[in-house]
């Protein structure tokens, strides 16, 4: 209510959740360094490091989605879906150029018609995504991949470069994971429209009457994130030479979800940053990675997941309340 | 009136919301078998007198005495127990059950005998001269009704008070008389009742006694027969007015009369309809004029200023008209109408108004940025400085913070710095929704001179507000908005407190 006492710059100083994050993941990497033989090797943290970016590059794709205010379950059934398009094109004999273009173009339409559904007929964005995640992999099953996986029949060496490794054996995927995360940072930072998902997860309403064409941009957050995800699908395909559908129906987009909401992408919108989804990403690979050394059966490690997924969900909600009650208090 | 026992006492009760007293010492007392009407305009703090009765909000300091002793809800359950019921202007039945489950509701058995609560459901409402079918969907249910049946709940309660918001705002003439019945009904059993009004000549005919708040202070209990309306609107508007004239408020001289410069006309709206809220309004706004339109919360008000600039839709047949420089405009969106300069300055600046994430420069800047005159696709940290730096100045803003969230700022500061969002846009027409709610005093002249300063750079401003100085003190002229309708227009020179309040209740 006052004016007054101007407070010192030091209350005001506090590690950034994703700093957090990170000096969480350095102490936990100590500790397996230590405790776990076959920890720090150079294949396992190349295995680890191949697979955190692809995590990354689907966590950058839903961290627009989630500062925008939304959330998208259908990330990897349209990364699946047209991914798995494209391969069946490239085996059809089309080149590669437009066979992954045709897949990308795909991928954002699917997007957009997420953006659409929760923005012009106004669904809010979990059922619209859940119901048209289902709805892509049943086309496609029905259209398109009869089978649950199709494999790359003959690629190119552009495409096996992708998912392969450079200079002394950093993975590509890791480099397209930087060069992504730099894009977006740039992305979200320095252009308008960066600046606009921010106010659009952060008030919509206020957005909406401060004259921010809001519908268009929730499609734009929705095309993003689908796009950025088929990034990930196509640096799979390349990885594996194959595109399995039933990563759809896995617990992955819960694996994206707790690397967004863990690095401080709040699910109330309009917070966060790259930074955090890198921060949420090494956490994350690191924890899967030494689950897998461990050799923990799977539901172990679902039980594990699902507890830092429902842990990190209660600590954002307790960082940043957003209620009636909060909303209306004119402090 | 023979002394009895009061059955509930406030004493010295006050409530504060972050540092505002919503009510402030107040000392209230409700007799056995009486009916007690509070009165006082919006934001005087009726509702929340009745809220802390009822059990849904706490006193931060006073005294609740119910029967003799001192009580403390936590919930309205608890006061449910203790015999205080509250039947709330908006229902709070259950929609999708009958009428005899929300009879029953709270006090369901484990296993629910529905020919049972059927029968006594029956029987309640017969015994209260209901005639409301315990078997029918209360979604299927008119106002009146689903107000008989939150009643007849109150009473299988044993109620001993009851509270009712605003009973009369939706009913018709034939349902106030039986809802008037039946408070005498309810009186002749001990019960006690206590009711909100606006309609004064209800209150003065039905009530035992009145309690008129203003400010958050109780002003005023009386038998009601010591009463008249004039009395009543005196007590309700009755502030020091010369402590709140034009020249102290504004720091200048009034702008009104001198110069009757040649205004032309904006805004014109047209028998604008939207639903039951909005009802053939029509007004105008001119050129380099502060129109001030007041009335009472659910007046229209708001709803009709979210229609001009495009947030919400009016009827799509028969809506009325709006016209912009003699155009005729009909927004999908806000973006359109930003475009061709109406902004909206909301009432509730946190839920709608400003980005909480942000500091308040980038709050400013985005709304420049927002404007579809300003389309740009590189975010850049010069212009936003450049403008923010000119707004921060015209409307003096505090300087030292400006690196901290929005959250943060007094709410002066984050009023101002809403306003300034919106100016960034260039706007031609500016309404302004409750422009110094929650703000403090200091910053109320400021922000008052900025809006006159608008006028005089040759916007039409529209000034929507409850606090009747507020609206005495910047208009050049008044409407008074009742019912959906604006159905009084005078000049500021001739409007006064009473003669506004006059017009705005019926």
């Amino acid at each position: 209510m006052r004016d007054a006492a101007m407070p010192g710059a030091w209350r005001h100083y506090r590690p950034s959740q994703a700093m957090i994050v990170v000096i969480l993941t350095a102490i936990i990497f100590v500790t397996l360094s230590a405790a776990l033989p076959g920890f720090l090797s150079v294949g396992n943290l190349f295995t680890l490091a191949r697979g955190i970016s692809i995590l990354g590059i689907l966590g950058l794709g839903m961290a627009v989605v989630v500062i925008g205010r939304g959330i998208d379950l259908s990330q990897i059934a349209i990364l699946a879906v047209s991914a798995a398009i494209a391969v069946s094109l490239i085996n059809a004999g089309l080149p590669e150029g437009p066979s992954l273009l045709i897949g990308l173009l795909i991928a954002v339409l699917a997007g957009i018609l997420n953006g659409f559904l929760v923005s012009v007929i106004e669904i809010p964005p979990l059922f619209t995504t859940l119901a048209s995640s289902l709805l892509l992999l049943g086309l496609t099953r029905a259209l398109v991949v009869p089978h649950y996986q199709v494999f790359l029949e003959h690629s190119s060496d552009t495409l096996q470069a992708l998912g392969g490794t450079v200079a002394g054996g950093l993975p590509v995927p890791v480099i397209v994971f930087a060069v992504c995360a730099l894009l977006l940072h740039l992305f979200l930072s320095k252009t308008v429209l960066g600046h606009f998902i921010y106010a659009h997860g952060d008030n919509a309403e206020a957005a909406r009457l401060a004259g921010i064409a809001t519908r268009p941009l929730t499609m734009l957050e929705y095309g993003l994130s689908a796009a950025i995800g088929y990034v990930a699908g196509v640096v799979m395909v390349a990885s594996t030479s194959l595109m399995h559908l039933q990563i759809a129906e896995s617990t992955m987009i819960f694996d994206v979800i707790l690397v967004v909401v863990l690095g401080g992408v709040s699910l109330v919108g309009g917070r966060g940053n790259v930074m955090s989804v890198i921060a949420g990403t090494l956490l994350i690979g690191v924890l899967l990675n030494a689950m897998t050394i461990m050799n923990l059966n799977i539901q172990v490690q679902n039980v594990i997941k699902g507890g830092v997924l429902l842990f990190a969900i209660v600590f954002d909600s307790y960082l940043h309340p957003r209620d009636d009650e909060t909303a209306k208090q004119g402090d | 009136m023979s002394e009895v026992e009061p059955i509930l006492k406030i004493v010295a009760g006050t409530k504060t919301y972050g540092g505002v007293h919503a009510i402030e010492g107040v000392d209230f007392d409700l007799r056995p078998g009486e009916i007690h009407a509070l009165l006082g305009e919006n934001g005087a703090g009726k509702s929340t007198l009745c809220k802390i009765i009822a059990g849904a909000v706490q006193l931060s300091s006073g005294e609740y005495v119910l029967a003799g002793e001192p009580v403390s809800f936590a919930a309205p359950g608890e006061a449910l127990k203790a015999g205080v019921a509250m039947v709330y202007q908006e229902t709070s039945l259950v929609p999708s059950m009958t009428v005899a489950q929300n009879l029953e509701l709270g006090m369901e058995k484990l296993v629910t005998d529905f020919r049972k609560i059927n029968i006594a459901a029956q029987q309640s409402q017969q015994s209260l001269n209901f005639n409301v079918d315990p078997l029918a969907l209360v979604e299927t249910l008119g106002t009146a009704k689903r107000q008989m049946v939150e009643i007849a709940r109150a009473v299988r309660h044993d109620a001993r008070v009851i509270i009712f918001d605003e009973p009369t705002a939706s009913l018709t003439p034939e349902e106030i008389q039986h809802l008037f019945h039946l408070f005498n009904r309810l009186r002749a059993q001990g019960v006690a009742i206590v009711f909100i009004s606006h309609a004064l000549e209800e209150a003065l005919e039905m009530a035992d006694r009145i309690t008129v708040l203003r400010d958050g202070k109780l002003v005023h209990t009386g038998p009601a027969k010591e009463l008249e309306r004039e009395s009543v609107i005196r007590l309700m508007v009755g502030r020091e007015v010369t402590a709140m004239n034009k020249v102290e408020l504004t720091g200048e001289s009034p702008a009104a009369p001198e110069t009757p410069h040649v205004h032309s006309r904006v805004l014109t709206v047209e028998n604008v309809t939207m639903g039951s809220v909005v009802k053939n309004m029509s007004f105008s706004a001119y050129a380099g004029e502060v129109v001030g339109m007041a009335g009472l919360v659910g007046a229209g008000r708001t709803e009709v200023a979210q229609i001009i600039c495009g947030a919400r839709k009016r009827n799509f047949l028969r809506g009325g008209l709006i016209l912009l420089n003699g155009k005729p405009i009909r927004y999908r969106v806000p973006r359109q109408a930003v475009r061709d300069g109406i902004v909206y300055i909301t009432e509730d600046r946190k839920l709608d108004g400003f980005f909480e994430t942000m500091t308040a420069d980038d709050n400013i800047y985005l709304g420049h940025l927002a404007s579809p005159k300003n389309r740009r696709w590189l975010y850049s940290r010069k212009e936003r400085k450049q403008v923010s730096d000119r707004w921060v100045e015209a409307l003096g803003i505090s300087a030292l913070k400006r690196s901290l969230k929005i959250i943060e700022y007094s709410g002066g500061n984050q009023q101002k710095v809403v306003v300034a969002k919106s100016l960034a846009q260039d706007p031609k027409v500016v309404i302004f929704d409750e422009p110094t709610r929650g703000v403090d005093v200091g910053a109320i002249p400021q922000i008052h001179r900025s809006i006159r300063e608008l006028a005089d750079r040759g916007m039409a401003v529209i000034v929507i507000s409850s606090y009747l100085p507020e609206i005495l003190s910047i208009s050049d002229r008044v409407l008074v908005a009742r019912g959906g309708r604006i159905v009084e227009e005078m000049a500021s020179s001739e409007a006064t407190e009473e003669k506004i309040m006059y017009a705005a209740i019926h």
